[in-house]
């Protein structure tokens, strides 16, 4: 039963397709600028695609081609089987009419909240009384009906932000691009449009495109997580697979894989284990691979104890120092030092109350050979 | 005794105030039909280059095209335009031996117009134009990911822009009322036919009658004051 849902999943149709996108231009100074360099993508009709990356990546150059605001220097775009390319400006209107973009940073227009909420619904010629029914309907979802007659420019970010959320959400778009628009708000408004989009995320007819540089976001959001760096896609995977499996040192180091280290992979034939030495140590691993390796392994999967731990579970058990102690609220970051690596652990405020360490104190530190991840 | 002579004096002035109020609270036919002239002709040729630098201005503003920057260049080379050059200008073009001259339009209101569309008209197209490039890109895209379509997007451009426009608007029609060199050569200075505020004024000044001068000079001022506090109420509006 299960082979057969997973099946249709993967065929699945798509709402989009990019193919080779290209976008590069020349500066005033003479420089070539590439944003995106042959980026191929395609989302699933009704799926929630999360991409995340660092500044300067190119997500909101994405977001916008694909929300038909601007062109690529190269490459196709597919909006169900309509080749982008080959429609004409009525066409191109109707599929831009089924898109919304939601910015970073909140964009209203120069009026009212009541009349920007109406604005979408204006240009679509829908009857008065729809209108006024629908904005109704919105200003008590975001929250806002005290607000109905207020300048939107004159609100708060966060209430700006709904007011441009529900601008977008409207007009009942199929699918919905989101530019960082979590970003900058405090924790009372995220918590409100995190409802709103829920609902999102569970609808089925809705495509949601969201970009974020946040990993937490990212998995609270994403059925898939496509990891962009320098224009291109480096891992497009669902989230457990990206979090547990990164391909690349950048996707490891980005979702929070602070640990990592170069070694040098050894596979013994004859019992079937996989070293990996790295400097003085030498650890064990579920997977390797012959010669050089990169490896990591998350805070969160290592113990720390004081005295070797009887377990067997854990293939890896190295003895350091307590080098140096970061307290970031609900978790603790503990550094230690084994040999000439530095390991970084990150373990609960109860556990670093149990423990009582302190700084020089000999530890141990454990860790199973499948939380170690070769890229 | 010796006061006398000093009052004598100062009479002109005085007698020229006590008068300006008179024939302003009479209702002084004269005065009146110059106040009515003077807003027609301002009013009307304001309102035309509303009608055509309202649209161009914003599409301006809004599209890119080739020799954009030129003709920005020249626009807002228009916008400080001499209005004495401005007046020969009309008149060369309607006097007799000119191109339009069988119109016959010479020293009449409908040339003070055209000598005013001739003023106003820049001064409108490039504001509008400013205005509209002023609005952030990022509202552009919103009005587009919208689903705008072209006309629409241009015309709540044009609303999001609206404060610098009517700023730009009013300010024309500031500059058509209180401009004097080309009324004075297109216009004539005809009396009940093409005298204004600005062409009255010198003449009666010159003629020594303050009277008339000064109240229409008040009326001119109280005018630019009230003007004033319209954009300067725009502009604070707007930070």
């Amino acid at each position: 039963m299960d082979a057969i849902i997973t099946d249709t999943s993967e065929q699945n149709s798509f709402l989009i397709r990019c193919k080779d996108l290209s976008v590069h231009y020349r500066q005033p100074n003479g420089h070539f600028t590439r944003v995106l360099s042959n980026l191929s993508l395609e989302i699933r009709q009704g799926e929630n695609l999360v991409i995340i990356g660092p500044n300067g990546a190119g997500k909101t150059t994405l977001l916008k081609i694909i929300g038909l605001l601007i062109s690529p220097t190269n490459g196709n775009i597919w909006f169900r089987e309509k080749l982008l390319e080959k429609i004409n400006a009525r066409e191109r209107l109707q599929i831009r009419r089924k898109i919304a973009f939601v910015h970073q940073k909140p964009v209203v227009l120069n009026t009212t909240v009541k009349k920007n909420l109406a604005y979408p619904l204006l240009i679509r010629r829908f009857p008065k009384k729809k209108i006024q029914q629908k904005v109704s309907q919105m200003l008590k979802l975001l929250e806002l009906s005290k607000f109905i007659n207020h300048p939107a420019r004159k609100l708060s970010g966060g209430e700006m932000q709904r007011v441009a959320i529900g601008m977008s959400l409207i007009y009942e778009p199929e699918l919905i691009l989101f530019d960082e628009s979590m970003a900058n708000l405090d924790p009372s408004n995220q918590h409100l449009i995190e409802g709103l989009m829920q609902n999102l995320l569970n609808d089925q007819s809705k495509t949601l495109l969201i970009t974020t540089h946040d990993p937490m976001e990212a998995i609270k959001f994403g059925d898939r997580i496509a990891v962009l760096n320098q224009g291109k896609i480096i891992q497009i995977d669902k989230p457990e697979r990206i979090f547990l499996e990164p391909n690349d040192a950048f996707t490891a180091q980005f979702v929070g894989y602070e640990n990592i280290f170069e070694g040098f992979g050894v596979i013994d034939s004859d019992t079937g284990i996989n070293n990996i030495k790295i400097n003085d140590i030498t650890i064990a691993a579920s997977k390797a691979r012959e010669g050089k390796v990169k490896v990591c392994i998350r805070p969160e999967s290592i113990v720390i104890s004081h005295y070797r731990p009887k377990e067997i579970s854990f293939r890896n058990i190295l003895k350091g120092n307590i080098m140096k102690c970061n307290d970031l609220g609900i978790v603790f970051h503990v550094f230690v030092s084994v040999s000439t690596d530095v390991f970084l652990v990150s373990i609960t405020r109860n556990a670093w109350n149990t423990l009582q360490l302190s700084l020089g104190e000999p530890v141990f530190i454990s860790f199973k050979a499948t939380d170690v991840q070769i890229l | 005794m010796e006061i006398l002579p000093v009052s004598i004096k100062m009479n002109p002035i005085l007698v020229g105030f006590s008068e300006a109020f008179n024939l302003l609270f009479s209702f002084d036919e004269e005065i009146w039909s110059i106040i009515f002239l003077s807003f027609q002709v301002s009013g009307i040729a304001t309102l035309i280059s509303v009608i055509f630098a309202l649209p161009l201005g914003s599409y301006m503003g809004l599209q890119e095209f080739r020799w954009k920057k030129t003709i920005s260049t020249i626009i807002n080379t228009c916008m400080g335009f001499p209005t004495v050059v401005l007046g020969l200008i009309v008149f060369l073009l309607l006097s007799k031996s000119g191109p339009l001259g069988n119109l016959a339009l010479l020293y009449s209101p409908v040339a003070m117009i055209i000598a005013q569309i001739l003023l106003t008209f820049p001064i409108i197209l490039g504001t509008t134009k400013a205005a509209v490039e002023s609005v952030s890109s990022s509202v552009k895209e919103l009005l587009l990911s919208l689903g705008s379509t072209r006309f629409q997007l241009w015309k709540s451009l044009l609303l999001e822009s609206r404060k610098s426009t009517i700023s730009g608007v009013i300010m024309a029609f500031g500059r058509a009322i209180s401009e004097v060199g080309a009324v004075m050569i297109v216009g004539g200075n005809i009396r009940w036919y093409t005298r204004t505020f600005t062409t009255a004024i010198i003449m009666q000044t010159r003629m020594g009658d303050f009277g008339m001068a000064i109240a229409l000079g008040m009326i001119l001022l109280l005018l630019t004051f009230i003007i004033n506090i319209f954009l300067t109420h725009l502009q604070t509006e707007e930070a």
